[in-house]
């Protein structure tokens, strides 16, 4: 049946030709260059092109946007190939457009008006393609175009099969794309029944659409359940030969079968006992037929087969309710962890990775321990292998860790470099979670780091240090352990780092044995000194004055060092500073201020390990869910935006006043134990807050800043429109701020007196997860005084289409001119992006509105003669003066609007309150309109000086 | 969901690329030449399933593909499929396309690059799988051809005509013209 190539279009196939000719790429395009001029001036031309023509111009544009190049023209003319009646011609159309036109393109009307006609028209070959269409692109547009049409093909008495097909799969792009649009009705309650249909093609594509609605609705859809387990059963109990069509390879419908049990993962177990029974019956008789002997030796016999036989696997971890298919469905994967078949290893150990969390067959996943690890070290495919590591991690317990973690570090010597950096926050957690013996703990993060230091990352050492700082029982070992890794010749930087740390708080713990003496750690940890990056020797620099609190008899020996050119004058400022401020310190302190200065750390609080969030960040799925896992982050006092003065003072002054060097110290520098990151200023805690500062890693993890949150505009200046956004807001509280193609960021506000909460609602309308998004505010001016900002964090990544929301509280301290600056930056598809917005704080939000008489008024009126408290303006008004707005206006700007009080009526008079942390100031306001002259005056009197100023400023700018 | 299908050479040169969810045109051939990176460095004989592919989807995302001779057909889909269920629908497709062009090769899908467009979209749609029934996607594809053929017969009957005479069997002679021992791709290792 070759016809499908029967009648090429000679002028394409030239076209081809020559391309595939062409010696180089230059050649090549010069060629594609000449046609795409061709064809330009074919279009311009006067003379009109027949249907042929145009469709062999069309498929030469498809073919050159195939290759590579953009194409910006020709669409119009696929439109009216779609428009023809001709089915070749309309066909070409509707492929043109719908692989080459966006979703926002100007022509999207036309072709939606198209498509109307051709969905109207009674040709099912027409509807096809119109549907098709509509399937490929989803907009929203078409959504709102067809929302009515489509479901009506659907359960339409009268719509053949192959269109309803065709319209379900449609119907569910529209959902997906636009799920507010799509009206549901009476479709929706007829829909379930379409599993019944006779046609297995529309029972598929039905399928399909009915798992989405399940998902959103399981409750409405319920009646599904039963449906599908009838339907299931006729087609796993049937011979092939009664579905012979839909048989493959001797499989009966196995894409229907995979569709079917998918969809009944969506419930729990079927409370029916019947069709529950049938349900059991029918997942035991697929665990049967993949014993029995394959009908055929095909691969796709077997791959059907095992799809069928993976989802009822799926399903009976799903529903984990029945221990005896638990334990057939763990043992039929444990047959395939050792089958020739690469897919079904791969599989089969993605599978028992869900299978090991169900505590009916966590044990019987345990028996297959020894082939998981030797699929570790011999499978030859890296996606195998990974898939392995996982396994491992979801089925260690107390039991068997110890011989995990050792072969997971034994792989890790020459695992594939793609996946290390996981492996090792595996290791690192599987460590800590099943230590009994915290020895082990810390031999195995220094193996970790010495096997793969590159890929230990932050919070795996700080960790360590955690843990070593909370356990008095293994600090005298730490010491011991990091002093002999130290003794290689070459070690990895973060093995200075930890060794370091720990030395410079228990080196004294080992200092008894001549051979780890004060002198030799200290010389130890010098010779590495050189070799280390500024922060590293910054963290070796707080040790040294560390020592010199610990071992007073080699004080000298560091204060030479301190002294030193090559520290005193350095040309990193910090490592500059430490050093004079340590030899000071040194040489003026007491023996007492010395020991209280430099006391050991304190204990951390207890709090979830930050591997494992690092771990979740990176991988969401890869996290079995747990005990351990939280979804609350702690909810921590954050950073008081406030602070100016102070925390811009040089760092290594304020640890001073701290209780422990070591840990400021390590806050200073890049280092920082607790708050990971960078800590940058303007996020640091306020100087002096004792407890304060020991800032919890989750909420520096989330909102630490990579660009140095200076105060001010100088970073850059508001993204477009900002302003006119802000003002949109004066006089409401909630609405959309910002918008483009990758962000929308809505506003929701409250105001109680002088304080403030905003909301800010961040959402993705791309189709990627946006990265390292972060969230900085700051206080531009005066502001910083006078608005005390407090910021929850916001997470690091925004799912595709999911919306983030942040709190801001915001109290008035005093009077203020500017509004706070949202800076919002994170990663869209590799590029870093910036918006800065004004967030609509303004003076009036904090103004409540107050009622007054007329003798009330004018005495606090003439009360406020005095000029400063006084603020007039006249001005042309932005828009023609209506009465209802105007009211509205001034009661958005939160002051009453009095009646009976102005001897003309047409003037309005209205009073508020303005609520600061310090004080309440009284507001008046008078606003006379001059309709003819379309002008206002406006008159604010307000108690305290500047304030009426302000909101004068303010108010005008709305009328 | 099936976000994207595309099909290329072993040199990464696109002969069919399909996506159902929207990328602007560079960002399609960002994807496609990742695609190409990723699946043409493994192995014949490792698994059909790998992560990765940071462009179209992230952590929730697989590509499923498969190697027949000089071409790779590669599904991009997200968890909700079934890994095998997809590599069967990759065999569908082939099969079908085998069964269309009689012996498929690759010069069949650069020279009909509509007709696989065609094709394909009785297979899948919006992502969806839509029909598996060879007998009944292929019956679909006959009517259209018929179709064309009538309209064919009345409106273009000069100017094809003329085509004809210049050049009675282009097909052939196209497959003749470079590569000649292309290799047919639809009997190879199932």
């Amino acid at each position: 049946m070759p016809t499908v190539k029967g009648d090429g279009m000679r002028g394409l196939a030239v076209f081809i030709s020559d391309i595939r000719n062409c010696k180089s790429k230059e050649a090549e395009i010069k060629r594609i260059n000449k046609e795409l001029a061709n064809i330009r001036s074919k279009f311009k031309g006067d003379k009109t092109l027949d249907g042929y023509q145009k469709k062999k111009y069309v498929c030469k544009l498809l073919f050159i946007f195939l290759l590579g190049h953009d194409i910006d023209f020709g669409h119009m003319e696929a439109v009216n190939l779609l428009s023809s009646n001709k089915y070749t011609e309309k066909q070409i159309g509707y492929l043109f457009i719908s692989v080459l036109i966006g979703a926002n393109n100007d022509l999207m009307k036309l072709v939606i008006q198209a498509i109307r006609n051709d969905l109207a028209s009674r040709n099912p070959v027409h509807i096809t393609l119109a549907l098709q269409c509509v399937a490929n692109i989803g907009s929203r547009e078409m959504a709102e175009g067809l929302s009515v049409d489509i479901p009506k093909l659907l359960v339409s008495g009268d719509t053949i099969d192959s269109v309803k097909q065709s319209a379900a799969l449609t119907l569910l792009r529209l959902l997906r794309s636009s799920p507010d649009i799509i009206p549901m009705g009476e479709w929706t309650s007829r829909i379930i029944h379409l599993l019944n249909d006779q046609h297995m093609g529309v029972v598929t594509a039905a399928a399909s659409l009915i798992e989405n609605l399940v998902k959103k609705n399981p409750e409405e859809y319920k009646g599904c359940v039963s449906l599908a387990v009838s339907r299931l059963s006729r087609i796993v109990t049937s011979s092939y030969t009664d579905l012979q069509d839909y048989t493959y390879y001797f499989v009966p419908a196995p894409w229907l079968s995979v569709k079917l049990l998918r969809l009944l993962q969506n419930y729990p177990p079927p409370e029916d006992p019947a069709v529950k029974t049938r349900l059991t019956e029918c997942l035991e008789t697929i665990l049967n037929k993949a014993q029995e002997p394959p009908k055929s030796k095909k691969v796709q016999h077997s791959n059907a087969k095992n799809a069928v036989l993976f989802e009822a696997i799926n399903l009976i971890i799903h529903m984990d309710s029945d221990p005896n298919l638990l334990v057939r469905a763990c043992n039929q994967l444990g047959q395939f962890l050792q089958h020739r078949e690469t897919n079904l290893r791969y599989l089969a150990l993605e599978s028992m990775c869900l299978l090991a969390t169900s505590e009916f067959s966590h044990e019987a996943v345990k028996k297959h321990q020894e082939t998981v690890i030797t699929a570790l070290k011999t499978e030859r495919d890296v996606s195998v292998r990974q898939r392995a590591v996982d396994l491992l991690y979801a089925m260690c317990d107390r039991t068997n860790a110890e011989e995990i973690v050792g072969e997971m570090l034994e792989y890790l010597e020459s695992a594939d470099y793609s996946i290390r950096e996981e492996m090792v926050l595996k290791v690192a957690i599987l460590a800590e979670k099943y230590a009994v013996d915290y020895t082990w703990y810390v031999d195995v993060i220094l193996n970790l780091i010495r096997i793969a230091g590159d890929y230990v990352s932050e919070e795996v050492w700080y960790r360590v240090i955690q843990i070593v700082i909370n356990r008095d029982d293994v600090q005298g070992y730490a010491a011991k352990t990091v002093f002999e890794a130290l003794q290689a010749p070459a070690c990895h930087e973060n093995m200075v780092k930890v060794g370091g740390y720990i030395m410079g708080e228990f080196g004294n713990l080992i200092a008894g044995d001549p051979r780890s003496s004060p002198l030799v750690q200290f010389q130890l940890l010098h010779s590495k000194y050189h070799l280390c990056s500024p922060a590293t020797r910054g963290l070796l620099l707080s040790t040294y004055i560390k020592f010199i609190n610990l071992f007073p008899e080699i004080k000298h020996t560091i204060q030479d060092v301190l002294k030193s050119d090559n520290n005193m004058r350095n040309s990193d400022v910090e490592l500059q500073q430490r050093s004079i401020e340590y030899l000071q310190l040194s040489s003026i302190a007491t023996a007492d201020v010395l020991a209280t200065v430099l006391e050991e750390m304190p204990p951390f609080p207890e709090r979830e390990s930050s591997i494992l969030a690092k771990l979740k960040k990176k991988k969401p799925n890869s996290v079995p869910d747990g005990s351990e896992q939280k979804d609350q982050m702690p909810k921590l006092p954050t950073a008081q935006m406030s602070n100016s003065s102070d925390s811009a003072q040089p760092t290594s002054i304020n640890l001073m006043s701290q209780g422990s060097p070591a840990a400021s110290g390590a806050a200073s520098a890049s280092v920082d134990l607790l708050g990971l990151g960078t800590p940058t200023q303007t996020t640091a805690p306020p100087v002096g807050g004792g407890d304060g500062f020991l800032v919890d890693m989750f909420d520096t993890l989330t909102t630490s800043s990579p660009a140095p949150a200076t105060n001010g505009m100088d970073l850059g200046g508001l993204t477009g429109g900002a302003e006119e956004a802000f003002k949109k807001f004066i006089c409401k509280n909630n609405g959309v701020l910002f918008e483009n193609d990758l962000l929308q960021i809505g506003v929701k506000s409250e105001y109680r007196e002088d304080l403030g909460r905003v909301w800010v609602f961040y959402g993705n309308k791309t189709s990627f997860q946006l990265n390292a998004f972060c969230v900085d505010i700051s206080t531009p001016g005066d502001l910083a005084t006078s608005l005390s900002v407090q910021q929850k964090p916001v997470g690091g990544e925004v799912e595709a289409g999911a919306q983030v929301k942040q709190q801001f509280n915001m109290a008035c301290v005093q009077e203020f001119t500017d509004a706070p600056i949202l800076n919002i930056q994170f990663m869209y598809s590799g590029a870093q992006q910036k918006i800065n917005l004004k967030l609509p704080v303004v003076l009036s939000k904090y103004i409540t509105p107050a009622e007054m008489d007329s003798g009330n008024f004018f005495g606090r009126w003439k009360a406020l003669s005095n000029p400063s408290q006084e603020s007039q303006q006249i001005f042309k008004a932005s828009a023609p003066i209506d009465i209802e707005t105007t009211k509205s206006k001034l009661l958005g700007f939160n002051v009453s609007v009095l009646d009976n009080i102005d001897p003309n009526p047409e003037n309005f008079v209205s009073a508020g309150v303005l609520h600061t942390r310090n004080q309440q100031v009284g507001i008046l306001v008078r606003l006379e309109p001059n309709k003819q002259a379309q002008m206002y005056r406006l008159t604010v009197r307000a108690s305290r000086d500047r304030v009426a100023k302000i909101l004068c400023d303010l108010l005008q700018s709305q009328l | 969901m099936i976000k994207a299908i595309l099909v290329f050479n072993n040199h990464g040169k696109p002969r069919m690329s399909r996506f159902y969810q929207y990328y602007p045109e560079d960002m399609q051939q960002q994807i496609v030449r990742e695609t190409f990176h990723l699946v043409s460095k493994r192995d014949d004989n490792v698994c059909n399933f790998l992560e990765g592919g940071t462009l179209i989807g992230g952590s929730d995302f697989k590509i499923i593909y498969r190697h027949y001779a000089t071409l790779y057909f590669v599904f991009c889909v997200d968890s909700s499929e079934s890994e095998l269920g997809i590599l069967d629908l990759i065999q569908v497709f082939v099969e079908t396309l085998d069964k269309c062009f009689e012996n498929v090769c690759e010069l069949d899908l650069i020279f009909h690059v509509d007709k696989v467009h065609y094709i394909l979209a009785e297979l899948v749609m919006g992502g969806m799988v839509l029909e598996t029934n060879m007998t009944e996607i292929i019956t679909r594809i006959e009517e259209q051809n018929k179709l064309e053929k009538s309209e064919a017969g009345i409106a273009a009957a000069p100017a094809r005509a003329m085509s004809a005479m210049k050049d009675m069997n282009i097909p052939q002679k196209i497959k003749d013209m470079k590569l000649p021992d292309l290799p047919s791709i639809g009997n190879l290792k199932f």
